[in-house]
């Protein structure tokens, strides 16, 4: 029996009628009176000064209000790696040179979009092309061109982690295999593209902007610094928004320019990209060139472990550099590794810029770990499965100096596929194939390259005298079900039913700061904070009733079911509305509040806590074509205590879907920095038909550091899937992959490969080495 | 047991690869320029580092740093 | 030079002056204000903007506004009865058949037109019809067991409306019987 009365149930989101009925308000459908529409002026050289830019012309215009370009700006940069200041490299506008195809370099507002449009035909613009370039291994030489000029080599950010001694680790084992990978790049995809609507008021001075974002805080203080504003003269808001998946962290030109020209102008702005833009010069999933070294004991236990990246950043930072880090990390999870080493390098090029895709780092690492792992593993004679069970870690587990596995279920999920896939799968067909991939994905980061002196997350709850209550947060609901989640947390908290809260969230004026959805944060970090504050309410409640019953202090007493009660004699207890009567009576009248904060303190440096598991992919290979079919998939996760059933499942379907996407046809071709496929007619995404059948087994465990025991669930499983279906792959027809993508033709050029090799005989790509020797 | 000082900061370490680690994390002007001085360059390290296996651009800084940082007792 | 537009969305008729080259979805979004109709992408690729003109399925950014001129266009706005949700709107709510919900307003009103064309369908079919549409957060088979579900509401809807007639035969079936002396 569950000791829940709503945490742990199926719960219908709370922003159900409003998106099925059409009435759901995304920034997209805002507008305001006497508003303006603006357009941005892109470059079409991926590096090129410029030498001047003409407008009079598109100024003549009828309908066009305002042209502006960088000297018009108040010129501030801004950046989401704000400890380090040089990597605040963000600008509203180009003013010395353009960095990519589509850096904007002006700006303009008219009475329709379609006149902007036309506006941004008639500026002249002189450039001088530069030499360009575009990947991270040519950006890194001595000789390659600057894309910024204080970053020798292009080197943006580096990052180190090394624990244990490697080196004796590698003398010491008995396989030692060498593996180099390209992952490509891939687009978030969000079905609202960029947008935004500034207005701004001359009397006061302040601004407010509506935007599709994933943290209208960060919005908030990137615009305090572009805008050289203080960060409480501006009001960002979050209306709903179609999609996020980690690609709109950053604050894009879209809102800055909408705040310039608004401020400017004294009307309403507001700018929408079109999907071509969205395509070409939003922030996508980084490129990135990676090699793997894994020495192993004959029983396939992990002796040490070497990892080296080249990332290819793009022109700016973003969250890049996290995503750096992170790739460093979530490769050895969920394994026990005693010796490690990783050195990243996120390099500038002259492409639109790599950030934190949902999955952060884990993707593209995981992907080449987990082929890495299975080769290994089919070379030392040992069972896909049983070689992740060796190596998986227990409770406890520490990776000195980085992260602790407090609930850790990786184990128990390892049985319980063991169990299910002989039940699933008991005969694998010609051509198909059994692949694995586990895995582990932070619950929000601990790290504060934001530099933000707030807590991480906060929340203010208000009971009001007939018992509804107020919930306030900067959180963000960008469509993975967190309002929903907030709501059943404070429920929970209150002892009262979803039914009685109305959130106030995503507006940073009347709400309590949060970092936003970012790194699957948002349950744990902003659910402690609302558990905190609505516990401190139902406190003052328990306290009064503690009063009125005069039982023996000894009694514990429970709020639920909109009563608090004797949890040992539930008849002997006293309704909650009375209560909240009571206690705003007994407090000068003065509303029943209660505000929560949450930051982790010695949790290590990447997250309190790790949702992690285990997948299983079953497809089938086509030997003529090269078709790979996703058939089925299998995922036992332990996501501690989930809060909503319903929106964990929604969140593992998708994040499967886009990572199935990775492993089979989702790509960014770019011919000298410009990208071939910029609409969904190139752009292929997953459609339903090619969309497998997915059963879901969870493994509960508890977390201490969330809330509830709650701890992430479902970014983890992104990681896992491309990987999976390129171990099926290989246990299918023995094809080995060294990217990511496997369409037909690679496929087929694999197996050719694989046929060549079983001929000639030719051994495995490794060094074995006796022990001893 | 000897601890070492870092050439530009406060930063100490027991070990001259620990050294170089710290080193080569930071990346203000007066660390990078520092390394000039010594005939070497930030950026160089950094490739030696991440594109081979091993540890080639630390073990080459702290080579550097054996012979230039200063030995501290105190903690 | 501008051309009339006579149109009919959600029952209530409009009269419009516009440029040839306006798109349904303009005319929708921007000139009645009906924000629930989505565009996702600029090359038809998508059906977000999916309305139904006469019992078909169409996407509002592929017809041009004077190409419907005389007919009857339903967006999402007009699926709901009052404050009653239509079934198929239920059971995307009870199924999280929808996330960010961008999309859904498209593939609701694709799956009414498609439910009443076909109101029994396999999930394979439901796949093929549903083909077209993107949705990046779902993943697509939860849209489709709510599609299933919806239609076995709407089945049962209709079954219940089909009730009143069948009881009113009852009763002259019972004094026919009494009439003639037969037995119980």
């Amino acid at each position: 029996m569950s000791e829940f009365s709503i945490i742990g149930k199926p719960t219908p989101n709370v922003d159900g009628p409003a998106k099925v009925t059409g009435e759901a308000a995304y920034t997209i459908d805002m507008t305001l009176p006497n508003m303006l529409y603006g357009k941005l002026l892109r470059s079409p050289y991926p590096h090129a000064k410029i030498l001047s830019i003409d407008t009079s012309k598109a100024e003549e215009f009828p309908g066009v209000k305002l042209i502006i370009t960088g000297k018009d700006t108040p010129g501030g940069k801004w950046g989401l790696w704000r400890r380090f200041r040089e990597l605040s490299d963000q600008q509203a506008l180009a003013t010395d040179k353009v960095r990519f195809i589509g850096d904007p370099l002006a700006a303009v507002a008219a009475t329709t979009e379609e006149i902007a449009e036309k506006a941004l035909d008639l500026i002249e613009v002189e450039y001088e092309p530069l030499p360009a370039v575009y990947d991270p291994i040519e950006a890194i030489k001595d000789d390659a061109p600057m894309v910024h000029e204080d970053f020798p080599s292009n080197i943006n950010a580096t990052r180190h982690i090394e624990w244990g001694d490697v080196d004796k680790g590698f003398a010491e084992a008995d396989y030692v295999r060498e593996d180099r990978f390209v992952l490509e790049a891939a687009h978030p995809c969000a079905m609202e593209v960029h947008n935004t609507l500034a207005s701004y008021d001359k009397g006061t001075g302040r601004l407010t902007v509506w935007t599709s974002t994933g943290s209208p805080y960060f919005v908030q203080q990137n615009l305090a610094e572009a805008l050289k504003l203080r960060e409480g003269d501006i009001r960002v808001i979050k209306p709903h928004v179609g999609g996020h998946y980690g690609g709109k962290n950053s604050t894009m030109p879209d809102c800055v320019n909408a705040a310039i020209l608004s401020m400017k102008t004294g009307r309403p702005v507001k700018i929408v990209f079109n999907r071509d833009e969205e395509f070409t010069t939003t922030e996508h999933r980084t490129a990135q060139h990676m090699a793997l070294k894994l020495g192993l004991k004959k029983d396939g236990t992990i002796v040490a472990f070497e990892a080296k990246t080249i990332t290819n950043g793009g022109a700016f930072t973003g969250l890049g550099a996290t995503t750096l880090y992170l790739t460093g990390t979530f490769i050895t999870m969920p394994y026990k590794v005693p010796n490690y080493r990783f050195d990243g390098v996120r390099a500038y090029t002259n492409i639109v810029w790599g950030t934190s895709i949902r999955g952060f780092g884990a993707v593209p690492s995981k992907y080449c770990a987990e082929t890495q792992l299975e080769r290994a593993a089919h070379d030392l004679g040992i069972d896909s499965l049983e070689i992740r069970r060796i190596n998986a870690v227990a409770p406890g587990y520490e990776a000195p100096g980085q992260y602790k596995f407090e609930s850790c279920g990786i184990q128990a999920c390892i049985e319980k596929m063991a169990v299910r896939v002989k039940e699933k799968w008991p005969k694998v067909e010609k051509d198909a194939g059994i692949g694995y991939c586990a895995f582990a994905y932070m619950s929000g980061g601990i790290f504060n390259w934001i530099d933000t002196p707030y807590a991480y997350s906060s929340a203010h709850v208000k009971v009001n005298f007939d018992g509804t209550v107020d919930l306030y947060s900067q959180a963000a609901d960008v469509g993975q079900g967190h309002n929903t989640v907030a709501a059943m947390i404070c429920a929970e908290e209150l002892g009262i039913g979803i039914e009685d809260i109305r959130l106030h969230m995503g507006d940073t004026a009347h709400a309590y700061t949060d970092l936003g959805a970012w790194g699957s944060r948002e349950t744990l970090m902003n659910g402690n904070a609302i558990k905190d504050a609505a516990g401190q309410i139902k406190q003052k409640l328990i306290d009064i009733a503690r009063l009125k019953l005069g039982e023996n202090i000894a009694y514990d007493l429970v709020a639920k079911n909109k009563r608090v009660y004797l949890e040992l004699r539930p008849e002997r207890g006293l309704s909650y509305y009375d209560l909240v009567k009571d206690a705003i009576r007994a407090n000068d009248g003065v509303p029943l509040t209660g505000t929560g904060h949450y930051t982790p303190h010695n949790k290590g440096m990447i997250s309190p806590a790790y949702g992690m598991g285990i997948m299983a992919i079953k497809a089938k290979v086509d030997r003529e074509t090269g078709h790979v079919e996703a058939q089925d998939v299998l995922v036992v996760h332990d996501s501690g205590q989930i809060i909503n059933p319903l929106g964990a499942r929604g969140q593992v379907e998708g994040s499967i879907h886009m990572g199935l996407g990775y492993g089979l046809c989702e790509e960014m071709p770019m011919d000298q920095g410009m990208l071939l496929n910029p609409e969904f007619v190139d752009y292929k995404i997953i459609r339903t038909r090619d969309m497998p059948e997915i059963e879901i087994l969870d493994v509960p465990t508890y977390e201490p550091n969330g809330p509830f025991g709650a701890k992430e669930a479902a970014e983890a499983t992104i990681a896992p899937a491309a990987p999976a279906l390129a171990n099926a792959v290989y246990q299918a027809c023995g094809a080995e992959f060294f990217s990511n993508v496997l369409k037909p033709e690679k496929v087929l050029k694999a197996i050719k490969e694989k046929e060549k090799k079983d001929k000639e005989g030719a051994k495995p790509k490794t060094t074995s080495k006796a022990k001893g020797k | 047991m000897p601890n070492y000082r870092c050439p530009m900061c406060r930063k100490i370490c027991s070990e001259h690869l620990d050294l170089a680690r710290h080193y080569l994390g930071q990346t203000d002007k007066k660390h990078k320029d520092w390394l000039k001085t010594q005939g070497l360059s930030y950026a160089s390290l950094i490739k030696a580092q991440v594109t081979e296996f091993g540890n080639k651009g630390y073990q080459a800084l702290a080579d550097v740093l054996k012979k230039t940082a200063t030995e501290v007792t105190e903690v | 030079m501008k051309r009339e537009l006579n149109i009919a969305v959600n029952g209530e008729s409009y009269n419009f002056f516009i440029e040839p080259k306006t798109l349904l979805v303009q005319v929708i979004r921007e000139m009645l204000g009906m924000k629930g109709t989505h565009q996702a992408c600029d090359s038809s690729s998508c059906a977000a903007c999916t309305v139904i003109i006469e019992g078909k399925a169409v996407k509002s950014c592929s017809i041009l506004a004077l190409q419907v001129n005389g007919k009857e266009v339903t967006t999402i706005e007009g699926l709901a009865d009052g404050t009653n949700l239509h079934p198929i709107q239920q059971a995307f709510i009870d199924n999280w058949a929808f996330q960010c919900g961008f999309c859904t307003s498209g593939q609701i009103m694709a799956a009414k037109a498609f439910l009443d064309e076909n109101p029994n369908p396999t999930r394979e079919e439901i796949q093929m019809q549903m083909d077209g549409h993107i949705c990046r957060c779902t993943g697509h088979n939860m849209i489709n067991e709510a599609i299933q579900d919806a239609a076995k509401r709407l089945q049962s809807r209709d079954a219940a409306k089909r009730l009143p007639a069948q009881k009113k035969l009852q009763p002259q079936k019972w004094a026919q019987t009494a009439k003639s002396g037969k037995g119980a």
